[in-house]
């Protein structure tokens, strides 16, 4: 069962540091280490593998901290405060979340053309306008994450600071922010996750090589030019990987919980 | 968008379309007469110093009219090519743009003009079509042909519906996409087909991750050396990125240098057979998402009261009963909404097709859009972007189907995890 689990990882560590550049079982230990891979990850001119890392990390930052306030402050708005409309729009994002933004992915790509005319800086081809996809498709799914968790929170406390004269700003900042800094905390870890993954949209969106994620670069590693290029492909996938699986294990009890709390990893 | 004919071909307004038939609606002369020109300025209006080696006759055109020059107003290079001529001032290459200057029509005669090909060369046209706005139909100007709005998003001639002007522009269609899915054989059969797949991979993919997740969640209960360790391990499928591992999968499936065939000792060519391109998508997904299912149902295990089993242990229950009958039956309910949300999200598992398979094998030789792992979302997609014809209007129109779908799944299973509850 392990072997099962772990083979395909053990198989892209032997090849990172193969020199020979394939996915082939040569021999099960190692013969020989060598970092020729690592080296042209780093110091190739055509393989801006530094550049497609930092794009990754900063669209995934980003999108992890946005979403997260806008989440929070939803998710409290929906759970804690009376409007006109307030089911309604909850019912809504639900409905909204079930449409992956995936599937609207043509009306996205319409748009983002009609909005390049406008304001080039956002539109298509341009991270800042890949972040406002992700940002939009990510609401749903984070407000109702935390609003669950908001819902549990006694509302005794919220009440005990209204008497003590908090307004509604003071109670969001003052109670539910500290309260909550741990769940907001696994849903931007998710967030990150989830945007760190994301594949197509990015695909879609970044044309230039310059401004590609680590995903897509390496996908375009194997399958474009370079193609069949296995061992920089193995290395480079190792090194993205690893923030992320640290994140994942040193967190696992806490990612867990907000797992069973509804969403399955994107 | 759905309810639109928009596609390659139509992809742009109507008026924009009306420019661009008007621009591209020229026809060269009986010769194809092609000239060598000079770009430049003559008495204050932009022209052409045209070199009509064939006839002899050199020129000057500019937008409004032409002014014969004669052999002693010109400087000829060695191949008889006017580069010079009184009066005219040569532009400088670094101030003109062929771009620029081939919007504009320069005269040749009262039923011709000459429209600039590149710097050098100056190519003799006419109009073919004719807009009349009042009537909004185009006329050609050879045929006397008419090209009416054929309310569809194309000019067509009324007496051939053949005949229809490049671009068309996009036009309400209304329903004709949604009747497209029900009526037309080349959309309806790969629809059929893939929509079935995609429930047959959506179901057998919960299947098979719920079974070993859970196996392993039985196996792992119970206090044995090195427990935490096993965990880790076998969680690290699921935390590494899955666009890397399904990329690294994929490579695993090659054929000739591929790690599975090799450990197999066979020669399968996963990805050109149907058959075993199905069962190596199910494969990988299970690797990348029985972590999931061993994570939640691990949970669940310790959540069940060990009273229960304990009373069933006394009422006689062999284990396999106990399991069957007291412990699957509570993890299933405690899981359902769990299943349904991964039934859902496999449902639309686009990046694991397409990294994996591109949703092939396909039939290359008939062109066709559906392959045979291709689940909807990927079709979606291919229609959309795929291939040349990009049919964002039939697209647009699958997604919605997928999303009432979907949205019905998930409703369902809202309603069993009753998330609704707070609000009735």
């Amino acid at each position: 069962m392990c072997a099962f689990a772990v083979f395909p990882l053990y198989l892209v560590l032997l090849s990172a540091f193969n020199e020979s550049g394939s996915l082939q079982v040569t021999s099960f230990l190692p013969r020989e280490i060598s970092f020729a891979n690592f080296d042209v990850l780093f110091n190739d001119e055509r393989i801006p593998y530094l550049t497609w890392m930092k794009n990754s990390l900063m669209i995934s930052g980003f999108v992890a901290i946005v979403s997260v306030v806008i989440g929070a402050a939803s998710a409290f708005a929906f759970s804690r405060l009376r409007f006109k409309g307030k089911k309604f729009g909850i019912q809504l994002l639900l409905l909204i979340q079930m449409f992956p933004a995936i599937l609207a992915i043509s009306a996205v790509y319409v748009i983002m053309e009609r909005v390049y005319k406008f304001a080039p800086s956002l539109g298509i081809g341009t991270q800042a306008g890949l972040i406002l996809i992700y940002l939009g498709g990510a609401m749903g799914v984070n407000i109702w994450l935390l609003k669950g968790f908001v819902d549990s929170i006694p509302a005794e406390l919220d009440e005990a600071a209204k008497i003590d004269g908090a307004s509604a700003m003071q109670t969001y900042w003052q109670i539910f922010v500290p309260l909550a800094a741990p769940v907001l905390a696994v849903v931007s870890l998710l967030s990150f996750i989830g945007t760190f993954n994301e594949f197509i949209l990015a695909r879609l969106f970044l044309i230039e090589v310059e401004s590609r994620t680590v995903a897509v670069g390496l996908q375009q590693f194997i399958g474009g030019q370079y193609s069949e290029n296995w061992g920089p492909f193995a290395a480079g996938s190792i090194i993205a990987s690893i923030p992320i699986v640290i994140i994942f294990l040193s967190l696992q009890k806490y990612i867990i919980s907000g797992l069973t709390a509804g969403s399955v990893k994107g | 968008m759905s309810t639109y004919n928009y596609k390659t071909g139509n992809y742009i307004g109507k008026e924009e379309a009306v420019e661009r038939i008007k621009a591209l609606a020229l026809e060269p002369d009986e010769n194809n007469s092609a000239f060598d020109i000079v770009v430049g300025q003559f008495q204050e209006s932009d022209a052409l110093l045209v070199s009509d080696i064939t006839n002899d006759s050199y020129f000057i055109s500019t937008p409004e009219r032409r002014i014969e020059l004669t052999n002693n107003q010109l400087e000829l290079d060695e191949n008889q090519v006017a580069q010079g001529a009184t009066g005219f001032i040569r532009a400088d290459a670094g101030e003109i743009s062929a771009s620029k200057a081939a919007k504009k029509r320069y005269f040749y005669n009262s039923e011709y003009f000459i429209t600039v090909e590149n710097l050098n060369v100056g190519a003799v046209f006419r109009q073919s079509l004719e807009y009349l706005p009042q009537q909004d139909i185009f006329r050609s100007l050879i045929s006397d042909a008419i090209y009416r709005d054929n309310g569809n998003g194309n000019y067509v001639n009324p007496d051939d519906k053949s005949d229809f002007l490049e671009p068309g522009w996009r036009d309400p269609a209304w329903f004709t996409n949604y009747v497209r899915l029900v009526n037309d054989d080349r959309v309806r059969d790969p629809l059929i087909s893939v929509f079935i797949w995609t429930v047959v991979f959506a179901t057998l993919t919960v299947l098979t991750q719920f079974a070993f997740g859970l196996l392993l969640a039985l196996a792992l209960n119970k206090p044995i050396r090195g427990r935490r360790i096993y965990r880790s391990i076998l969680i690290l499928p699921y935390a590494m990125p899955s666009v890397m591992s399904i990329l690294i999968w994929g490579g695993m499936f090659n054929t000739e240098f591929g790690a599975v065939n090799e450990i197999l000792g066979s020669n399968i060519a996963w990805f050109q057979d149907p058959t075993f391109a199905r069962v190596a998508v199910i494969l990988v997904n299970l690797w990348l998402g029985f972590p999931y299912f061993y994570l939640v149902s691990s949970g669940s295990l310790q959540a069940i009261p060990s009273e229960l089993l304990e009373a069933a242990a006394i009422d006689g229950a062999n284990p396999r009963q106990v399991f069957s009958k007291v412990t699957l039956p509570l993890l299933l309910q405690i899981l359902s909404p769990l299943l349904i949300a991964s039934f859902a999200f496999n449902f639309n598992n686009f990046n694991l097709i397409y990294l994996l398979t591109g949703g092939g094998p396909r039939e290359q030789l008939d062109g066709e859009i559906a392959g045979s792992t291709d689940i909807l979302i990927s079709y979606t997609y291919q229609i959309a972007f795929g291939s040349n014809l990009q049919d964002l209007g039939l697209a647009s129109a699958i997604s919605v189907l997928i999303f009432f779908l979907v949205a019905s799944i998930s409703l369902y299973g809202v309603r069993k995890s009753k998330v609704l509850e707070s609000f009735s």
